[in-house]
């Protein structure tokens, strides 16, 4: 019976043979001999028969076997290409598994051992070894160095918001720094502070303040600005006072050092991946940064009262964050770094409503002097 | 070039892939990758390898690319129990170490160095990087057929990870003129580990002559110097940044005449079993043009896409404001799905413009000699892969396919 050229490898060696492949449709096989060999014909099984996937070549048709090897996939290692166009539509009909994607045996549950280790490994470093270790890294760390780092950080920082030398954004009104220097007395006095602190104002419209490594607190201009009077300004300090004391800004650097890395990894190079690394880094910082939020809120409503400042004012500046978040569209609660404004107000309220007898913290001379430090 | 064994005992190699077919493979595992937030990219890069690695043919053959995405998950899988652990400690520890070397900042310059410090955690990832790369290359290799026989490669990452360090440092310490020196003993690391069934390959040439290859990296550099010194001596901004311009440009296509030009020794140098040798004529103009035309031509039409795209915006999201929130929100989603489909789709349309030509005109100039000699080769053993590429999968390297 003449049948198609076919071209085979046997898999042992990579000499190659021509053969003449004969469909028997009866006989459910692909029978095909050549003069190269020398035991007689070969029988495929067209139920064994497997065609190899996403080939460039579409003219021809190279086949295999399904086979229990120990290979990458169970498939024997010899190979049949064809080209006839007629047997080749006519294999893909009779052969229903002839596309089909054979597993090893116990592949799931493989999957399934291997996904729970990945998974747990990087729960266990996302969420209890590199917060701890960051935690006892962050009491390793000499002060100076962290001193260090905080100026680093600061300078950093005034490079951002658009100075073009050290110190140029730094306002240096003398009034205003004494006026600054009495609120901060004021707040630390009787406090037994690990931290010499250094309160520098940049001369900047953001209503913002931030709390740098080492005793570093920077106050924005636009903080001066909008505040209700010299309360409110002194409850954001102490505040910041409160990141400083329980070294939140160096345990944040060590943290995000760890897991930066890890999430890239465990995202990859996917399209827009850059988008889903941000979301699952702030994910992440979020959930920390609430809790050392809520805590130096409490740090700094204690450190009030024993300053016997009045901590309306605190109230009266979240209320006017509250409404300066209200015009933006809001991040649902754990994407966002900061606890509800509403539900701080309402705590610095009742702080307020149990507090004794308080005085203000600046005179209204000095609070126009310091509103004016960087004039 | 006539295709299939000629009676001179030669082999001409030639690549058959089309762009349509490959462009619809890319798009489609690119859109399921980010429908399956990632997980299928590995998938994704076994199906577009397995057409790759078809469309290569030596004589008649084609090559095969037996590796299956289910073993580079798990490879995967594996990689980052190994990688968390190690990555998320080393890069804290370093950090902190980095901490302590810092003193005060007195010059903004000074702080910029300081910020620098921070990336030195980088360098715990780099010998993993070289490790990966060479387990890539392994894996890749052993999950290559032809002639249904089995290329493989030895075990030796680690050593690899150690000589590429080594390598670097020299490199980089001498300003690029050692190039030639790590190009040519990696390689040979490499090729002298490579098998094809039971034969092996061997690298043969000596480094010095890959010297010639870098000529146009070293001049290109001279010209940056010169024309920085002579933008001093001269006083001249105009003099200095014609240089600049002249020599980065240089740089970049001495960078590819070198990549080409260094191909070609190496490959000519290449022996198997001791007697099959091979040749390959790749051009640098022809790259050059590929890289430069096709870079272009992706540009244009993602371009035009997205241009579409903000158009359509426009038309559609109008009425639907008219209409209320909800055919606001249908009509974002819509839209955000077009930019999904266009993101996938720029990302595909580089590999059928840039990459598949330069792969199909490289693979189109080699020739192997005394090409009879392959049919006594044997197959060899399996190899389990055991990482299946997962540490390059992890570390993201590898490159394109």
């Amino acid at each position: 019976m003449p049948g198609i050229a076919g071209r085979y490898f046997d898999g042992v060696t990579a000499g190659d043979h021509r053969v003449d492949v004969v469909l028997d449709e009866a006989g459910g096989r692909l029978v095909f001999d050549g003069p190269t060999f020398d035991d007689g014909p070969v029988f495929w099984q067209l139920g064994r028969l497997r065609a190899l996937r996403d080939q460039a070549r579409d003219a021809s048709l190279t086949l295999t076997l399904h086979a229990d090897s120990d290979d990458e996939a169970p498939r024997d290692a010899a190979r049949l290409t064809i080209s006839e166009p007629g047997t080749i539509a006519r294999l893909q009909t009779i052969c229903p598994d002839l596309h089909k994607r054979d597993v090893h045996k116990g592949l799931y549950r493989k999957l399934a051992a291997r996904g729970a280790m990945a998974v747990a490994a990087v729960v266990l470093m996302l969420f209890v070894i590199l917060p701890r270790m960051a935690d006892t890294l962050a009491t390793l760390i000499p002060v100076e160095r962290e001193i260090a780092l905080g100026k680093t950080v600061v300078a950093q920082m005034e490079q951002a918001l658009g100075a073009a030398d050290m110190g140029a954004l730094n306002c240096q009104n003398p009034q205003g720094r004494a006026a600054l220097t009495v609120m901060l007395d004021r707040l630390t006095d009787r406090q037994n502070l690990q931290y010499e602190l250094e309160v520098q104002v940049f001369d900047h419209e953001m209503v913002n303040a931030f709390a740098a490594p080492g005793g570093q607190v920077v106050v924005l201009r636009g903080l001066l600005d909008n505040a209700s009077g010299p309360d409110a300004v002194a409850a954001v300090l102490a505040h910041e006072i409160g990141h400083v004391e329980e070294r939140d800004a160096t345990r944040h650097a060590l943290r995000a050092a760890g897991s930066a890395g890890l999430l890239s990894m465990v995202l990859g190079d996917v399209t827009g991946g850059a988008i889903a690394v941000f979301l699952g880094e702030r994910l992440l910082q979020a959930g920390y940064t609430r809790e050392a939020e809520t805590r130096a809120d409490r740090f700094a409503l204690n450190m009030l009262n024993a300053a016997e400042v009045d901590s309306a004012g605190m109230a009266r500046f979240f209320d006017h964050l509250q409404a300066l978040e209200g015009d933006m569209p809001q991040l649902p609660e754990y994407f966002a770094t900061h606890p509800a404004s509403e539900a701080r107000a309402d705590r610095a309220r009742a702080n307020a409503n149990r507090q004794g007898a308080t005085a203000p913290v600046l005179t209204d001379a000095q609070w126009q002097a310091l509103q004016g430090i960087c004039g | 070039m006539s295709i299939g064994a000629s009676d001179s005992n030669m082999l001409d190699a030639h690549y058959a892939g089309d762009r349509g077919p490959l462009f619809k493979l890319a798009v489609v595992t690119a859109m399921l990758t980010i429908v399956t937030l990632g997980i299928y990219r590995f998938w994704a890069k076994t199906r577009i390898r397995k057409y790759i690695w078809s469309s290569v043919n030596g004589g008649q053959d084609a090559f095969e690319y037996t590796g299956t995405g289910i073993e580079k998950f798990l490879g995967f899988l594996m990689a980052i129990v190994i990688l968390a652990i190690y990555l998320g400690i080393v890069q804290m520890i370093l950090f902190y170490f980095g901490l302590t070397l810092f003193t005060a900042p007195e010059t903004p310059q000074q702080a910029l160095t300081q910020m620098f410090a921070f990336y030195i955690t980088v360098l715990a990832v780099l010998p993993l990087i070289f490790f990966a790369q060479y387990r890539a290359r392994r894996y890749k290799m052993a999950r290559t057929r032809w002639r249904g026989v089995r290329f493989g490669m030895e075990k030796g990452a680690w050593g690899y990870a150690l000589r590429a360090l080594g390598h670097w440092i020299a490199t980089l310490a001498t300003f690029g003129i050692l190039l030639p020196w790590q190009t040519f003993r990696l390689e040979k690391y490499m090729t002298d580990r490579t098998w094809y069934g039971d034969a092996q390959f061997r690298q043969d040439g000596k480094w010095t002559a890959l010297f010639g290859a870098a000529r146009h990296i070293y001049l290109a550099m001279a010209t940056l110097l010169a024309g920085g010194l002579a933008g001093i001596v001269a006083q001249s901004d105009v003099v200095a940044a014609l240089a600049g311009v002249v020599g980065v440009i240089w740089f970049m296509v001495g960078i590819v005449s070198y990549r080409v030009n260094a191909f070609r020794y190496l490959t000519a140098y290449k022996i198997l079993d001791g007697r099959i040798g091979f040749a390959a004529q790749p051009e640098t103009v022809n790259v050059v043009s590929t890289l430069i035309l096709g870079g272009l031509m992706v540009m244009l039409i993602s371009a035009l896409v997205f241009a579409g795209l903000s158009a359509a915006w426009f038309v559609v999201m109008t009425p639907a404001a008219l209409m209320g929130e909800g055919a606001v929100f249908v009509a974002g989603l819509v839209a955000a799905v077009l930019y999904v489909l266009a993101l996938a789709m720029s990302g595909s349309l580089a590999l059928v413009w840039v990459i598949q030509p330069v792969i199909g005109h490289v693979v189109g100039t080699v020739t192997v000699h005394n090409s009879d000699a392959l049919g006594e080769i044997r197959q060899r053993a399996h190899d389990s892969g055991a990482d299946a590429e997962g540490f390059a999968d992890a570390l993201d390297v590898g490159g394109a396919i």
